[in-house]
Parts: structure tokens; sequence; C-alpha cells
């Protein structure tokens, strides 16, 4: 999305996430925050299970599939509200970027998060043979996987692919994300499905 | 389910029979919840790399006799399900947030500006009485309390305890609820945070809360400290005055008495004037089901029901269905069995208790209890101090501060004691915290500059059995009154003089210290309450600092507060110096100067009044 069109747009993130639910499979949630990080929308699915055929035929690139394609791309169609950026603590999310207007930004926790080396704010590629970058690699098909982009974002470790760093949102992350502990809002998903869960048994 | 239903359309060959496929397809059959796809056309490539093995559809109905024996397959798109919940309520705060108009002085929500991260998040989480799914979800999707309270730039004067913060998660979502704190944990403060920010998220816009009267001015005080931007309104004065005031849609939060309650019952019951926060302190008061004031408090139009009491049973089980008739009416009944009431009860009551709690030794709690003087008291402390101060005035260049210190201690005994009718505004604070603190099995110091105060306290707390320890007690007598303070259960009060009791004495046994009046120096008070406070104590001390409104202790106390307020302001993180009350301070008390030339030599040995009995108690 151009920069210049995410300045008219209100303060929303989304954040994504995937649980793997015992027994039952996969379920996504997908949580809008305002600024202030107060709710303002939430989407989860029901759970998805794939099967063996599914398993053998997308091989190492089944996650993206399940948790891009079809769990990320669903729970942003439903959505009514656009965020200026969505945030997933798992990679094997970041392909849902396709499916979104918002550029997709990997959440990194200690022992994902690449050693940036440039000032806060800056963003630095992430050698694809580094083992934090083979985790983030989505596309196991490519026999040389394209770098992520890695960001160091105040406190924030953020990773992205590249067609998403180039949208243009970058230089204004810092400021948007400011006010977020950005790890905290899964816990707030995973909450939320488990208790959706419960409901429905 | 096909495999079409699994999300994939495919086609067999001649070569290999469809019904070989159609059970290898069956037996890999995903869960139920993949719900059915349309078919789509195959593209040469997904954008996955996986080739189709044919580059055109093949359809079902033309499979007669295929050109080659090839079995083609295409990713499809699942429908997959979601369940979608929307929270108005937060949709305000998406741009930028304006106060409502029956709110006015409630502040907007500034958006943060600095990244926080928290060693501890405490977590909203839903009553068990919350029965739809969308209502629990909006009380797990909300932050963490810490995050909520930064995010409405919500400051404390002091950092609350992580078992305040659970109370204030506990509130904060609940309808119904009874925060049953030991007394000194800070029930007070909760209350206002959750209320504080019940108006803050527009949850709430009007709030009454209902206390005992000698209560309202310490809540009026607790409200500026822990809420200083809410506006408070307090239901006083005549019936006219009142009437006025019930109606004031632009006030969030009314403080009213148990008294008014039952005078302008038809006011308050009527549903025009609904609150959405009703919170009861004390309410031990509604205890008796069939009294007007419980009838009265079950009548008022709310959404939200809160109690707060150090005692939710002071005598029997019925006392706690007394109080969930406000609550919760009908979820509790007196034939149940004590058992059964405890669990029913157990999501709607939380009670913590300074053992459980505070496990460091022993925290030590200082509250200031507000206190409003009798009507009786004002009178005879306004005559007083008027013919006080003009006679003050006539002394002109004779004045010396021994006059003026008479004056002051004239005034301060007044504050204990109307001399005509011994009617006490703290008397009555003191016996209503010493029936709750006894009723726990809990022990009390109480210290006076006087021992005349001591003495009529002996006589009008008789019913609790209280000791003396002073220096009119003889020497050899003062180790069997603290023994017997100590060994008997029924000896829960000890009265004692700052001179004789604040030093050289373990009385880690009493939790909970009075200071009736106050000492000129902080020194000798903090002395006093170390005899609680200290290595070996069995809990945590909560010490209550009587404090008198619109009266000399407030100017005094005022004059000790900005100096050490000012001093933690230059010197931050260190502690505040033992302040005293210069010679310039005493005249300004009465709004006078130092008069010229030399002043009158002082009884202390220094130019401070600091350690200036002039009746002291021993």
């Amino acid at each position: 999305m151009p920069s210049d069109s995410l300045a008219d747009l209100p303060l929303v993130f989304g954040f994504l996430t995937v649980v793997q639910q015992p027994s039952v499979g996969l379920v996504g949630g997908y949580l809008l925050l305002n600024a202030q990080g107060r709710p303002l929308e939430f989407h989860c699915t029901a759970a998805v299970r794939a099967n063996r055929t599914q398993e053998i035929l997308y091989g190492p690139t089944l996650e993206p599939y399940l948790y891009g394609e079809q769990i990320g791309r669903t729970l942003f169609q439903v959505s009514k509200l656009q965020p200026v950026a969505i945030f997933t603590d798992r990679p094997a999310a970041l392909s849902a970027a396709e499916h979104s207007a918002a550029p997709v930004w990997l959440v990194l926790n200690e022992a994902q998060a690449p050693e940036a080396e440039g000032s806060p704010g800056s963003a630095t590629s992430v050698d694809s043979t580094a083992s934090a970058a083979a985790m983030l690699r989505v596309d196991a098909a490519q026999t040389s996987p394209a770098p992520m982009h890695a960001l160091r974002c105040g406190e924030h470790r953020l990773a992205c692919r590249p067609a998403d760093a180039a949208r243009g949102m970058e230089d204004r992350l810092e400021a948007v994300v400011a006010g977020f502990d950005l790890a905290e809002p899964f816990e707030r998903i995973r909450a939320a499905i488990d208790e959706s869960q419960r409901g429905a048994r | 389910m096909s495999a079409s239903q699994a999300g994939f359309s495919w086609q067999a060959t001649a070569a290999t029979p469809p019904t070989v496929w159609s059970r290898w397809f069956q037996t890999l059959e995903p869960e139920a919840e993949l719900p059915t796809a349309a078919a789509q056309p195959i593209s040469t490539r997904d954008r996955y790399g996986l080739r189709p093995l044919n580059e055109a559809r093949i359809d079902t109905a033309a499979e007669a006799s295929p050109p080659l024996g090839i079995t083609s397959w295409a990713p499809q798109s699942l429908r997959v399900t979601t369940s979608s919940y929307e929270f108005a309520g937060s949709a305000s705060a998406v741009q930028a947030v304006t106060p409502s108009a029956d709110v006015p002085e409630v502040a907007p929500a500034p958006t943060p500006s600095h990244p926080r991260k928290h060693s501890r998040y405490t977590r909203l989480k839903p009553a068990d009485e919350t029965i739809k799914l969308a209502d629990r979800l909006q009380v797990l999707l909300e932050p963490p309390l810490e995050l909520l309270l930064e995010n409405q730039s919500l400051d404390f004067p002091a950092r609350p305890f992580p078992f305040q913060m659970d109370g204030v998660a506990f509130l904060y979502p609940r309808h119904a609820a009874m925060l049953a704190d030991e007394m000194g944990l800070g029930k007070t403060m909760q209350a206002i945070t959750a209320i504080r920010l019940l108006l803050r998220t527009s949850a709430a816009r009007s709030v009454l809360l209902i206390c005992p009267k000698p209560l309202v001015s310490n809540w009026k005080r607790e409200f500026q400290n822990w809420a200083g931007e809410l506006p408070i309104l307090v239901i006083e004065g005549n019936q006219t005055r009142r009437r006025w005031q019930w109606r004031q849609p632009n006030a969030p939060i009314k403080i009213a008495n148990y008294e008014p309650l039952r005078r302008d019952a038809d006011i308050i019951t009527d549903p025009a004037l609904r609150f959405d926060l009703v919170v009861l302190d004390e309410s031990q008061r509604i205890k008796n089901r069939s009294g007007a004031t419980s009838t009265i408090a079950r009548s008022i139009p709310r959404e939200r029901s809160w109690a707060l009491t150090g005692t939710p049973v002071e005598n029997s089980a019925d006392d706690l269905v007394g109080i969930f008739d406000f609550l919760a009416p009908g979820h509790l009944h007196a034939s149940m069995t004590p058992q059964r009431m405890g669990r029913l009860a157990g999501d709607y009551v939380l009670r913590r208790t300074k053992a459980q709690v505070l496990i460091d030794l022993p925290p030590k709690l200082t509250r200031d209890a507000d206190i409003e003087l009798t009507a009786e008291q004002r009178e005879a402390y306004r005559l007083a101090e008027e013919k006080g101060v003009l006679r003050l005035t006539e002394l002109g260049d004779a004045l010396t501060i021994q006059h003026v210190f008479e004056l002051v201690l004239r005034l301060k005994q007044i504050c204990n004691f109307d001399p005509a009718t011994g009617a006490s505004a703290k008397l009555e604070r003191l016996t209503a915290d010493l029936e709750e603190l006894t009723a726990s099995g809990q022990k009390a110091l109480i210290f006076s500059q006087w021992v005349e105060t001591l003495g009529v306290l002996k006589k009008r707390l008789h019913r609790f059995h209280p000791l003396e320890f002073h220096g009119g007690v003889p020497s050899h007598k003062r180790d069997d009154v603290l023994n017997e303070f100590r060994d008997d259960p029924k000896r829960r009060v000890l009265l004692m003089s700052y001179g004789a009791g604040s030093v050289g004495l373990n009385l880690q046994f009493a939790s909970y210290v009075f200071l009736f009046d106050r000492w000129w120096n902080p020194a000798v008070e903090d002395q006093a309450i170390n005899r609680a406070h200290r290595i070996g104590a069995s809990g945590p001390v909560t010490i209550t600092r009587f404090l008198t409104l619109r009266t000399i202790e407030e100017r005094i106390d005022q004059v000790l507060r900005d100096k050490r307020e000012l001093f933690e302001q230059i010197f931050a993180g260190a502690a505040s110096p033992r302040t005293r009350l210069s010679q310039d301070e005493i005249f300004g008390l009465f709004r006078l100067k130092c008069p010229a030339g030399p002043i009158a030599p002082m009884p202390a040995p220094t130019s401070t009044m600091a350690d200036m009995p002039l009746l002291p108690a021993q």
C-alpha cells in the first residue's frame, strides 16, 4: 500500500496468529486494535486440518499455504477495518501479505531476532544462510530463498518479505507502533481462541 | 467427504481405476471442519511451484477416453468458516478520543508515545456470570491492565502492589462484585482505579458511591489522590440542595452517605435516575435485608453493583446473603449450607488477607483518615480560633511563640473532643475501625499526646477492653500491662502516649496503629509506629493517621507535606528529612508574622517546636 494513503488511515493495527489445537487442527485468529491497544474487531476461523494428501503434495509449503493463503486471506476478507500494518508471530503467516493491502510484519522473539546491524529504525537484509533466515524461509520450492528484510523498530525486531519492505511503510513504522508491546496482543488472541473453542465444545 | 470437498479436484485415468483412488482419498479425508470448495480451473503452475500433471482441466463427464494416462490435481481455495466480533466501545477511540458531553472534565486519552515492557501483565478475565461468548471475548481481548492504564495515561501517586492490580482487574469487568480484602489492603484505591478505568473507557458515565458518613471526606480525598482528574460531587446539605445534586448530569461520580439514602429514597429509586455503577462501601451496612437502607440500596436503578467490605460475614452467613441481595438478587439463600454458599459466591468475591498478599516482612501501609468535625466540635473550634487569634493580634509586639503554641494545643484538643458535649468525629471513625479489626482477631495500638485523651478513650472504648500505657502508669506495672495485652485475647486495644510508647517496646503482635492525634515531629510518630512494625511482626502493619479537615491539624500536616514534597522534588529518590515546623511556620498557621525584634525564648533547645510537648502525656 502506498504510504500516502496510509497517512489518511486511522491507526488500526492487525495481529494475526495461528494456533495448533491438539486433535482439532489449526485455528487462526485476527485481532484489530486501535491506537490505545483496545479491540475493534476479532475474527477467528473454525479448525482447519490438512489431510494426508495435502501434506504430501504441499510438502514444506503446506504451512505457508494454510497459514497465509487459507487462514490469513479468509480473515482479512471478513474484517471491516483496514489496518495500517499487520503483525504476526508465525513466520509461515507472512505469505498472507499477498492478500493484504497492508504490509505484514513478523514480530521476532528473542530466539528469532537476527542481529540487525543498523541503527533503530534502519533496515538490514538478513543473509539467507543464517539460521534465523532459514526459519523465515517461506518458499521451500525456491532453490535460493529470497532474503528476509529485517528491521529494528525501537525495542522490537521485525521482519518482512522484501516485497512488503518496498511498500513505503518502513520509515514510519517506529513512530506508528511506538506505543505497542507488539508481542502482547498474540496472547490475547490465543486466550480468545481458547475461549471460543471451549464455547464450541 | 469427496475429494473436492477436501479442496481438490482430481481426475483419474482409466489406467488407474477411480474406485481405487476414491478409496485412497477417503482414507485421507480431512476433518469435517474443512468445508466444501467450489471447483476452480487448473492453472499451469500454482504459486508454490507445484505444476499440475495436466495443463487443461478435464471434466468428469469427458473422461471416458482420455488421451493419456494422467492424473490431474489443482489446489482450490477452502471456504474457511469464521466467527467475527466487533467491539463498538473501542471504535470511538480509533480517531481522536473525545470525552462525552456528560463527562466533560474527564480528559481524553492521548496516544501513547513510549514503548513499554512490563515484567508482569495483569490480564482481565470475564466473570463466570458472563454468558455470551461475545461479551467474554470482549473482556479477554482487552489489553492487560498495565497497558490499559498506561494507554489512558492514568498516573498513580504510588506504584500499586501487584495484588492491588489483581483487585482492579477483578472489579473492572464485573457487573456484580464484592471486594472483601482485609482492612488496610487498599480497597479504596482499587475501587477508585476500577471506577476511573470504567469512566475513561466510557464503560460508565454515572457512578454512585455510598459510604458511612465519617468516610465521605476520606473518599473524597482518596479520589483526589488517585484520580485527581475526576470531578466528585458529594451529596449533602438540605433537601432542596440534595435534590438538585442528585439530578446533576455532569457529575460522573456522586458520593453519598447512608443517611440521605433514606431521606432521598424517592429520587434515587426513580428509574429516570439510573446509575451505571453503584458502589457500597462498608457494605455490611445492608446485611439486614429487611432494613430500610438495604431495601433502598437494592432499589437503586443501576447496571453494575459493587460492594466493599472487610467483614463480609460479621455474625452469620445471612450477612452475606443480605449483601448479595444487592449484588445478585436471588443468587444466595439463607437456607444454603455455608459450603454451598461459598461455592456460589466464589466468583463474585475477592478477598485477600495481608498474610496472603504481603509476603515480605511486613509492609507498612499508611492511610490518612480525613475526618470532618461534628457540628458541636466545629462550633467550639470556630469560637476558640476566633477568640484566640484576636487575642494573639492584640498582643502585638508582646506576642511570643508560646502564645501561639498554647492556641494550637487548645485547638488540637477540640479536634479530639468537643469540650462541652464530648462529641468526637475521630472517635466515631475509630470505633468503626476497631469493630472491624477486632472482629477478625487483630490488635491495635492507639496513640495520643495527652493522658486526658487516653482516659476519655478508655471509657468510650470500654467494650474493647482497652489497656493503658503512659507516664501515669507506675513503672513496675508496665510490663504486666504489656504482657496482658499480648496474651489476653480479650485485650485488643492498647492506649499509649507518644512519650511512653514510642521507644523500646516490641509490640509486633499488634497489626494496627492509630495516631488519634498527631505529634509535631514525624520521627516521633515513626518511632511509635515501629513498636508494631518491626522485625518479627506477624504480618503487615496498618497505620491510620487521623486528621480533621479545615483545622489546625490539617494546616500543620500541609506544611509538613509541602516540605517533604519539595525535598523529594529536589533530591529525587532520597529519603525525606525529619521535617519540623520552624518558628515562622508556626506563626503562619494563623497568618501571623513573627514580630520584629527579638523573639521570646523557646522552651525547646532549638528554634523549632519539634519536640516541645507543653502538655505531654508522660
